[in-house]
């Protein structure tokens, strides 16, 4: 009976001196005072030689059963506390969370971009390919391969900026339709996005703005198709079910030709200051090629057929957005900028 | 062409609304812009006439529209005149000197006739139209012009001298005429002019002669209706910087077969309005009546480029209603276009002429169905973009702006004459003289744009614009275009707490580098830079494949003194050559096996001359003699404390490796050992 009650005291006594021990190195004193060579327990246990035989077992058994309780508690407290310092430590190196990281911000595409980049990849996904032509264009490029010569009054329609008297700022991407009909043969399917110019300056014209010009040809290509790909472009970037209509207009380089509209998307179509009551935008202008264009870079019209069209991204990128100055467009003023 | 809705209505009751014939108008290529009530309670179509459409210039051609719309009968206004030949005098002889810019000349004596003021119901109808009465003779020949389309003139006859009309060029016969708004105007050329026995009474076409003015003492009048060609008259109107109603339509084409018609009309309006006597027309007309042109198509053909089956019945139909009399053989229909669709003239021009009237509305959608193609790289396309994408991710905003340029622009950057951003193509007619060149640089419109959003008081202004240049070649060629790749930056308000204390300058090579980086281009150095709006020694020319591309550095001081902006803080600029920089792009990766053994890592710690570069010593550690240097690379920077003045400290990290074993201690070493005796008697430094 001994035995048990030593070890109950010592259970008892080790309880009371463990539960202030509050740190790594104070559990590692109590191992050693109890567990230790010299330790409490140890000593019992180096005791027990002395006890009966039938005395030692049950002491025995009831000692190891007590230092096996000792380890697993200092083991228990020591992993505790290592826990708590390492809050501790964490703790003390909080950081203000809230203050911004430390990347570097990004800046803004203009939404003249945005709107270049989106039609493109419209028509590159239904496999056109991408052309460019000069910016400071020959006048035949610009207007006497399709079919506006001089003195034609079709150049009324658009106010030239002349370099010489044969070199002109492109006044349309047009002529990029001559010089690619001029290089390579039909079938072909293409847009050439670009910067053109007119002499011109107020609240809905800027002397320079961006246009995307497109030209499909092949054998059996018909009015009908293009109303089908325009009619498909105007659905994407605006919406599925703005409405859109087609009327007849004059390019000289196009015959049929068309005004392309789309339902007015500010009063969807009641009325109102921007479609000027109408209930409808003019969007962009197409046609099906000229015969004359296609014998001025020798393609057979009688085999082949095409359309073009062409359309102002400003204007477009205006309405997508509800701006309602295009100088705004070319002022670069980052409160601008900084909301694409 | 502003079309009166009542005056319209005298020909033609289609019984629809105003608003319904705007839409039907607009729908089949007359678009009517606005409506718009007149203070006369008529309501006036603002129609936009294109080109093309001359004929459509007039009352009477918007009449001929409606009617082949809507298929309403056309009744034309009285022309009945009495002829009373005995009263009217002797007549004038008409001369055509030059029938090929003068196809027809026709005109009238109207004697005793009494200039007054025009009744109300014209003027008023003038009026709406913006024409300020004069009096009734004139008056009449403005109302007919608008009403048929056909410019009239009536001369005072008793101030035409001689009795005849003379149509020819003014070459060097006729030397001067004073117009009818009193300008004296020299002849020459080509212009072409009505003289009477005397001399020039009118520019033919474009406007009369003050010395033949009607006006309140006038009791005769030679009434003149003659077709000039297009584009003679356009020629010398341009060269007149005259323009007037009668020019206009003229230079779009006239109708040359309405001529007697609108003769007859004017004559009955000053029989009804100032009476006199009228006396027979002389009709000189040299080429006779033109055949009318006749035009083939198949109706396949017609079918074929719409795309949707247009029936015998509805292309005859529309073509009837036309005037183009149509004539079928097979398959096949033959047209005649009327005199006053000049515009007619192909078989394109008839599909046009069907699909429009049919309607696009009915013409049904349909997606090509092409042929798969083989499909273009894009590479430039893609380029451009990554490029672009890159510089806005190391913070640039992207801005757009005009392609010119002020000339000032290159004396603000003090370019040397013989600098190729002089060579700059100039606009022979710019909105302004600050947008008279085509840009060398986007450098200037930046650093305008980097203004416009100081002087709003904005911050941390990063901007980028990628756009061509131009360099002039010869003059009057097309000049050499190159896309350019620019940037600005001035950061003010960079969080402080992040903000690492290095120069701008190093933020900016940074966004060159990542760009670099992005498109895998290894093959890059820097070298200072001479351009003379940069600072000198914070500015570097960059070079790949060892082509120049391009430069970055800080911003003179002297140019933002120029440009007036203020600030303390740095202004960082870069401009790239995109052009060079596609043709200089890396070919595709080819993959080389990943080392096998490790590295050994050594450090060193130089103190130079603060003239000796980073770049200097990484070479000189690249070309020490031992296979094992794998890289090189700088990674501390240090002056101050412990640092004599004018030197600096360097550190640099050397990796060592060997591809077919594990380097031990000793072998590196003894490169390492090497390595530094030969950078110190280099660089002329010490080790740290
Ligand atoms: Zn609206």
């Amino acid at each position: 009976m001994g035995g048990q009650r030593k070890s109950s005291s010592l259970r008892e006594s080790f309880l009371n001196e463990l539960s202030p021990a509050s740190s790594v190195p104070e559990i590692e004193e109590l191992r050693v005072r109890y567990l230790g060579k010299k330790g409490l327990l140890t000593a019992e246990l180096k005791n027990l030689g002395g006890l009966p035989p039938e005395q030692r077992r049950e002491a025995g058994a009831a000692l190891n059963e007590t230092k096996e309780f000792i380890e697993q508690a200092l083991a228990r407290r020591k992993q505790e506390l290592k826990e708590l310092e390492l809050r501790r430590k964490l703790a003390s190196e909080s950081i203000d969370i809230t203050l911004p990281g430390s990347h570097v911000r990004p800046g803004h595409m203009h939404p003249v971009t945005q709107t270049l980049e989106e039609i493109t990849d419209v028509f590159v996904s239904m496999g056109f390919s991408v052309e460019e032509g000069p910016e400071v264009e020959l006048d035949y490029y610009n207007f006497e391969a399709l079919n506006i010569p001089k003195e034609h009054p079709a150049r009324e329609m658009q106010d030239t900026f002349y370099v010489s008297s044969d070199v002109v700022l492109r006044t349309h991407t047009s002529p990029v339709q001559v010089r690619v009909m001029q290089r390579k043969s039909p079938p072909l399917k293409f847009i050439a996005p670009g910067k053109v110019y007119r002499c011109d300056a107020d609240i809905s014209h800027t002397p320079m703005f961006h246009q995307i010009e497109g030209l499909m040809v092949g054998e059996d290509i018909t009015f009908s198709n293009l109303k089908a790909v325009l009619e498909a472009l105007l659905h994407r970037i605006f919406s599925p079910d703005v409405p859109v209509r087609f009327r007849p207009s004059y390019f000289p380089f196009t015959e049929p030709s068309a005004e392309v509209d789309i339902g007015c998307i500010f009063c969807k179509g009641t009325g109102c200051r921007t479609c000027k009551g109408s209930g409808w935008i003019e969007i962009l202008g197409a046609g099906m090629v000229n015969p004359h264009v296609f014998e001025m870079v020798g393609y057979d019209p009688k085999q082949y057929s095409g359309f073009a069209f062409g359309m102002g991204i400003e204007r477009i990128t205006m309405l997508k957005y509800s701006i309602d100055d295009i100088r705004l467009f070319f002022e670069n003023d980052i409160r601008f900028l900084g909301q694409f | 062409m502003r079309i009166s809705f009542g005056w319209l209505s005298e020909f033609i009751k289609p019984g629809l609304s105003v608003e319904k014939i705007a839409h039907l108008l607009t729908m089949s290529g007359l678009e009517v812009e606005a409506l718009e009530t007149t203070p006369n309670n008529d309501v006036i179509m603002e129609v936009n006439v294109t080109p093309n459409r001359a004929d459509c210039l007039s009352i009477l051609g918007v009449v001929r529209e409606l009617s082949v719309l809507t298929g309403a009968q056309v009744t034309l206004p009285p022309a009945r005149i009495k002829t009373e030949a005995e009263t009217a005098g002797p007549q004038i002889k008409v001369e055509i000197r030059n029938p090929e810019l003068c196809r027809r000349y026709s005109g009238r004596v109207v004697r005793n006739l009494s200039i007054g003021p025009s009744p109300e119901w014209m003027a008023r109808r003038l009026e709406d139209y913006g024409i300020r009465s004069i009096n009734n003779i004139v008056d009449i020949t403005n109302y007919v012009l608008i009403e048929l389309g056909h410019p009239l003139h009536a001369f005072d006859l008793n101030t035409l001298k001689g009795g005849r009309i003379v149509v020819d060029t003014a070459d060097n016969i006729y030397r001067q005429i004073k117009t009818l708004d009193g300008v004296e105007r020299k002849l020459a050329g080509n212009a072409l002019i009505i003289a009477d026995a005397e001399g020039p009474v009118a520019l033919a076409g474009i406007m009369g002669g003050a010395s033949t003015e009607v006006e309140e003492s006038t009791t005769d009048i030679f009434l003149e209706a003659a077709w000039f060609e297009p584009v003679n008259i356009r020629k010398t109107a341009k060269a007149f910087g005259l323009s007037s109603e009668s020019s206009y339509r003229f230079e779009r084409g006239a109708d040359i077969e309405i001529i007697p018609y609108a003769l007859d009309r004017a004559s009955f309006l000053i029989q009804e309005l100032a009476g006199g006597s009228p006396g027979e027309p002389v009709d000189v007309y040299p080429g006779k009546r033109a055949v009318p042109r006749c035009i083939e198509v198949s109706a396949a053909r017609i079918s074929r480029l719409i795309g949707t089956d247009i029936s015998r019945e509805d292309a005859t139909g529309i073509l009837e209603r036309l005037g183009f009399a149509p004539v079928w053989s097979d398959s096949v229909i033959t047209s005649f276009p009327p005199s006053y669709r000049l515009d007619v003239e192909a078989e394109a021009d008839i599909v046009e002429e069907v699909a429009r009237i049919y309607g696009y509305d009915r013409i049904p959608t349909a997606l090509p169905a092409s042929r798969l193609s083989v499909p273009e790289a894009m590479a430039k396309m893609n380029f451009v973009r990554a490029a672009r994408q890159s510089v806005r991710r190391s913070g640039y905003s992207e801005a757009i702006n005009f392609s010119f340029m002020n000339p000032l622009a290159l004396d603000m950057l003090s370019l040397p004459p013989e600098d190729a951003r002089r060579s700059a193509v100039s606009l022979i007619n710019p909105l302004k003289q600050e947008e008279s060149l085509l840009r060398t640089t986007l450098l200037p419109a930046l650093i305008e744009n980097l203004r416009h959003n100081l002087q709003r008081d904005l911050k941390d202004i990063m901007l980028t614009e990628s756009a061509r240049v131009f360099i002039k070649r010869k003059k009057g060629e097309q000049p050499e275009e190159r896309l350019m790749l620019s940037g600005i930056s001035m950061r003010n308000s960079t969080y402080s707490f992040w903000r690492n204390g290095k120069d701008e300058f190093y933020a900016a090579k940074g966004a060159v580098e990542a760009l670099f980086d992005g498109l895998r281009i290894q093959d890059r150095s820097f070298s200072p830079s001479q351009e003379p709006f940069l600072h000198p020694g914070k500015s570097a020319e960059v070079f790949i494949s060892g082509r120049r591309c391009g430069f970055v550095g800080v911003l003179s001081p002297a140019v933002r003194e120029k440009a007036e902006i203020k600030g303390k803080e740095e202004i960082t600029v870069f401009e790239l050559d995109l052009d060079i920089i596609f043709e200089n792009l890396p070919r595709a990766s080819v993959y080389r096996p990943v080392p096998k053994f490790p590295a050994v890592e050594r450090d060193i710690a130089l103190v130079v001359d603060d003239a000796v570069s980073a770049a200097e010593v990484i070479r000189r550690i690249k070309d020490y003699p031992s296979k094992l240097i794998e890289s090189a690379a700088v990674f501390d920077l240090y002056k101050g404390d412990g640092i004599p003045s004018g030197k600096k400290s360097m550190a640099f990290n050397i990796r060592y490796r060997a591809q077919d074993r594990t380097l031990t201690e000793d072998e590196v070493e003894q490169v390492h050992e090497g390595l530094i005796k030969d950078l110190l008697v280099h660089t002329g430094g010490n080790l740290r």
